[in-house]
């Protein structure tokens, strides 16, 4: 306990009061930046991001800082992405303006602002590690991004075989409809296309359904007739905003579907997020399911009750654990840089061999060319008495996966 | 000359900006610099259009963001290079802008605004279910010039600037145009526009198209400089917002408007965004909009105009003191008399045959006959609601007759347009006045001389003639807001007869006016009428309108009681029975 004590302490100094006079100390401080939303729509997962960096920072710093650079310490600059595309992008301008001394950064929750603020970054070589999921990111031949999480496309085609999986073992019958309930922002719509365009049938799946509607919503009526009158066997359901989730949800019980009758699941964070809880009841949350990229796990214990405690947060987000994590890659690549040179760094990035991943689930810790993590795999949360907790992949599983019976 | 004085400011600015912006070698400082002429110029299209006309559009991000995803879809589907894509997003722009006025422009005020506010939103789900959710601008690493992709982002500052003196000029072009006299008049008032011959509906589109075209080439340059588009961030609520901000903030109505909102609040949100937000995020949004809250209240018509007029009054206000003598019409003339002329001979120029309008259940006009002859004067009188004024706008144009025809030269004019009957050669003024309150004397009147004239020129030269024939030549020049009612009254008259009509319809000329006043522009009616002007107008007073005019029209409930001579007229049972009630009729004189 005193120790964490004095790591929050430690915290507190090195990221708030000596950052105005840190430069002087330049030869054992190497600055990482972290470009997230901390105002605006998306404050809250950017908050979460940045407890993630700063709990990462500490525990290096405290266990020696970058070895090959004679123990110099991390230190943690953040800059806000706002919320839009283009505060976003100015954000990044001005962090390779004015922090020229930047070795990598990690950034910017949102794909669209991702894909902006690595515009910039690519332009000025700085390294950027995301935790973002478009496709797109990395499909642009860019040599200075590094995404740790498997893209939206790849997630899809990785959790619809487990999803089927679970449902059968859980019914004894292979679920054989399913209805899509999505919301029109970038990420939901490209995981729907792919489902829409080819995984469904691969998976033995027939589409009876297929809604897409805007956030935020006013009424889920509508939506829920056509789910009931249809009676799929799994309904796949995409929001983004935390109001649309709680909308269909409580619909879905007033219309007897709730609670796993028709078993629920989501792409994506914004069901598994805390705010859920202050909004719905865990009874209604009880079984649904999101997939997503990361999230705490079997081996993160002692980080999940570190969040617990100094954050005040109830569990750990993907958020929290991959943001944890890209400051372990930076330092990895930093100890192999041997400088705190941005290009350096990013080299290391590109050659990098650091084994199987701790922090993101399954592959390795290295990147193929186009700066995807090799063999990036994906969770599977499921709500459990009133916590979103990891029950895919099997080696990572908090808890066993259940659907009700109907 | 004058004009290129006047754009010595201009010049100046801009050239002090470049200047500037070269000097500046942090990139972010240089991205913030670029941004300032963009969102000026986005400012100035929207001024274009709502400055100009008051037609106020939330939905200006409408055009931007098609000239922003022309920029990028161009490129990654055509490979073509931004410096082709801005000219044609300006077309798309431009025809999009006369795709969304045509329609829309059926709605005036709030409704406008509000139905503008829809299309940009309309298109965003349209390009989100097209799925552009997210697209970018590919990296053309062997030939980045060709492609805008600069390695200095000093050019981009240029690039934009340049862009921004082109608008801001083509701007001051419009201004100076019966283009911009015609936004100017339709902003003050659309129907007096409409009745001073103006097209409304063709100027109102020319201006959203030009302005949608500015718009779509700025956001098309945009593109190039965020390098990424989103609907949300080309077509969103705070892209039209942001229009409107830096217009109204800096001033509507004028190229320095958008120009000074943009230098002050662009830099000011970035610079709130980089220092404040990130030590209490959130807390920059809300200095953002009270600076913006303080200054609307302190400048409701935006800071250039509260500059101006504050200047204007340290000018001036030493000439105040050594007031100029007070201009008279050359002809003052104390109760001028009736001058004998013979009646009921000259040919007829207006016939109106059964004419009858009805709103719902109330008759406002019926049955309403009268011949209206060359060179006569011709009274309208009857008390308040017996539908003259509604007989005015049946003639010209306002409203359409129900049943009945209304003759001009014997040719039947009846549902015309108001600007096609202004051309026809009928020009009224009205019960209201409503100057252009800003502008000067001899602007005030070109506006009504462009019906007749084909080039600016000629419009001057007429607006010069009709301001000389109501003497208000020596004032020329002064402003309308410092004029008193009488010489409004005149500078009303003088803007109808810049068109140099046939036939005049003056509704209440006289209302407002002291006793000696009333003399001076019966005074000018008369010099009218003397040198061969039809005229028919409504009036209250009696006492003046009996030493004008050649014969009365008298109505009541929107019927004609009586028509005949003056004298014959105030003397008629019906009238003061009319006008005063049953019970006076005995006391008049018979």
């Amino acid at each position: 306990m005193s120790k964490i004590t004095r790591r929050t302490l430690l915290a507190g100094a090195s990221v708030g009061l000596m950052a105005p006079r840190a430069w002087a100390q330049a030869p054992s401080e190497v600055k990482v930046g972290l470009l997230v939303p901390v105002s605006g729509l998306y404050a809250r997962p950017g908050l979460v991001m940045r407890h993630g960096a700063e709990m990462a920072v500490d525990h290096i710093n405290t266990q020696g800082g970058v070895k090959s650079l004679g123990g110099a310490k991390l230190k943690l600059v953040v800059l806000d992405s706002g919320d839009t595309t283009e505060k976003a992008k100015n954000a990044a301008q001005r962090m390779v303006a004015q922090e020229p001394d930047l070795v990598a950064a990690s950034g910017a929750y949102l794909s669209s602002f991702t894909l902006a603020v690595t515009e910039v970054t690519e332009r000025a070589n700085l390294p950027v590690l995301t935790l973002s999921y478009s496709d797109l990111i990395t499909d642009r031949g860019f040599k200075y991004v590094f995404q740790t999480s498997a893209t939206a496309g790849s997630q899809a085609k990785q959790a619809l075989p487990q999803i089927v999986k679970l449902a059968e073992s859980a019914s004894g019958k292979k679920p054989k409809t399913v209805a899509i309930v999505t919301d029109n922002t970038g990420a939901s719509v490209a995981s729907a296309k792919s489902m829409r365009e080819g995984l469904l049938a691969e998976n033995g799946l027939q589409l009876i359904v297929d809604e897409t509607f805007t956030p935020p919503l006013a009424d889920a009526t509508s939506l829920v007739q056509k789910v009931r009158a249809a009676r799929p066997d799994l309904l796949f359901f995409l929001p983004t905003v935390i109001s649309d989730a709680k909308l269909l949800l409580e619909k879905m019980n007033e219309f007897g579907l709730g609670q796993g009758k028709i078993p629920t699941i989501s792409f994506g964070i914004a069901i598994a997020e805390p705010d859920m809880l202050q909004t719905v009841s865990p009874e209604l949350l009880q079984g649904v399911l999101t997939c997503v990229a990361s999230w705490g796990a079997k081996g993160h214990e002692t980080l999940i009750a570190e969040l617990k405690s100094r954050y005040k947060e109830p569990w750990m987000t993907q958020n929290a654990i991959s943001t944890y994590g890209d400051m372990w890659i930076i330092k990895d690549a930093l100890e192999k840089a041997g400088k705190a040179d941005r290009v350096a760094v990013a080299d290391a990035l590109r050659s990098m061999d650091g084994g199987p991943s701790k922090y993101y689930p399954l592959g390795e810790i290295k990147f193929d060319e186009k700066g995807r993590r090799v063999g990036a795999g994906m969770t599977i949360v499921q709500w459990q008495s009133g916590v979103p907790v990891t029950v895919f992949p099997p080696q990572l599983a908090l808890a066993q996966p259940f659907l009700p019976k109907n | 000359m004058q004009n290129l004085r006047s754009l010595l400011p201009i010049l100046a600015f801009t050239a002090l900006y470049a200047v500037l912006s070269l000097s500046v070698t942090n990139s972010y400082y240089q991205l913030v610099m670029t941004l300032v002429p963009v969102w000026a110029v986005f400012g100035l299209s929207w001024n274009l259009l709502s400055g100009y006309t008051g037609l106020i559009s939330f939905g200006h991000a409408a055009f931007f963001g098609i000239g922003a995803y022309t920029t990028a879809l161009g490129q990654i589907y055509f490979d073509l290079s931004p410096w082709m894509l801005i000219p044609i997003a300006a077309m798309l722009g431009g025809i999009a802008g006369f795709l969304i006025g045509f329609p829309t422009f059926r709605l005036s005020g709030h409704y406008f605004a509000l139905a503008m506010l829809a299309y940009p939103l309309a298109i965003l789900y349209v390009f989100e279910w097209l799925g552009f959710q997210e697209v970018t601008l590919p990296i053309k690493r062997d030939n980045p010039i060709a492609y805008m992709q600069f390695a200095d982002p000093r050019l981009y500052t240029l690039l934009a600037l340049a862009m921004m003196l082109a608008t801001i000029l083509l701007t001051r072009l419009i201004e100076k145009s019966r283009f911009g006299m015609a936004l100017l008049a339709i902003k003050q008032n659309e129907a007096a526009a409409e009745a001073a011959g103006i097209n409304t509906l063709a100027w109102k589109l020319r201006a959203i198209t030009l302005s949608g075209a500015i718009a779509g080439a700025i956001g098309a340059f945009y593109a190039v400089v965020l390098l990424m588009v989103t609907p949300q961030s080309v077509f969103g609520m705070l892209v039209s917002a942001q229009a409107l901000t830096v217009a109204m903030f800096g001033g509507v109505g004028t190229v320095w408007g958008p120009v000074i909102g943009s230098v002050i609040l662009i830099p000011l949100a970035e610079t709130l965004n980089a220092e404040a937000g990130s030590r209490f995020p959130g807390i920059q949004g809300v200095i953002f909009g009270l600076a913006i809250i303080s200054v609307i209240l302190v400048a409701p018509e935006g800071l250039f105009w509260k500059l101006r007029d504050f200047l204007r009054k340290r000018v001036t206000s030493p000439a105040v003191a050594t007031p100029s003598a007070p201009v008279q019409p050359a002809a003052a003339i104390a109760n001028p008399s009736r001058p004998e002329r013979s009646r009921g001979v000259g040919e007829v120029v207006l016939e109106v045959r059964n004419l009858s309008r009805s709103f719902g259940g109330l008759k406002a006009v019926q049955n309403v006959s009268f011949k209206l002859r060359r060179n006569e004067i011709l009274g309208i009188i009857g008390p308040n609601g017996a539908g003259k004024t509604t007989l005015f706008n049946l003639l010209n144009g306002f409203l359409r007759p129900g049943t009945g025809e209304i003759l001009l030269d014997g040719r039947d004019m009846s549902g015309r347009k108001p600007h096609e009957l202004c051309e026809a050669g009928i020009g009224r003024t009205f019960q209201i006045m409503r100057p252009f309150l800003r502008m000067s004397i001899s602007d005030n009147v070109v506006v009504g001389a462009y019906v007749r004239a084909r080039t600016d020129a000629e419009a001057r030269r007429l607006a010069t003639e009709a301001i000389a024939r109501v003497g208000l030549s020596d004032i020329a020049d002064r402003i309308a807001g410092e004029l008193t009612t009488k010489e409004l009254r005149l500078m009303e008259l003088a803007r109808a007869l810049a068109g140099q009509p046939r036939i005049l319809l003056l509704d209440e000329t006289l209302a407002g006016l002291g006793h000696d006043e009333a003399n001076e522009v019966v005074a000018v009616i008369q010099r009218l009428a003397r040198d061969g002007m039809t005229i028919a107008i409504i009036e209250h007073t009696m006492q003046a309108m009996v030493r004008l005019v050649d014969s009365f029209l008298v109505l009541d409930h929107g019927a004609v009681i009586v028509e005949g001579e003056p004298e014959a007229v105030t003397r008629d049972s019906r009238v003061i029975e009319a006008y005063l009630g049953k019970k006076w009729v005995a006391h008049a004189p018979h």
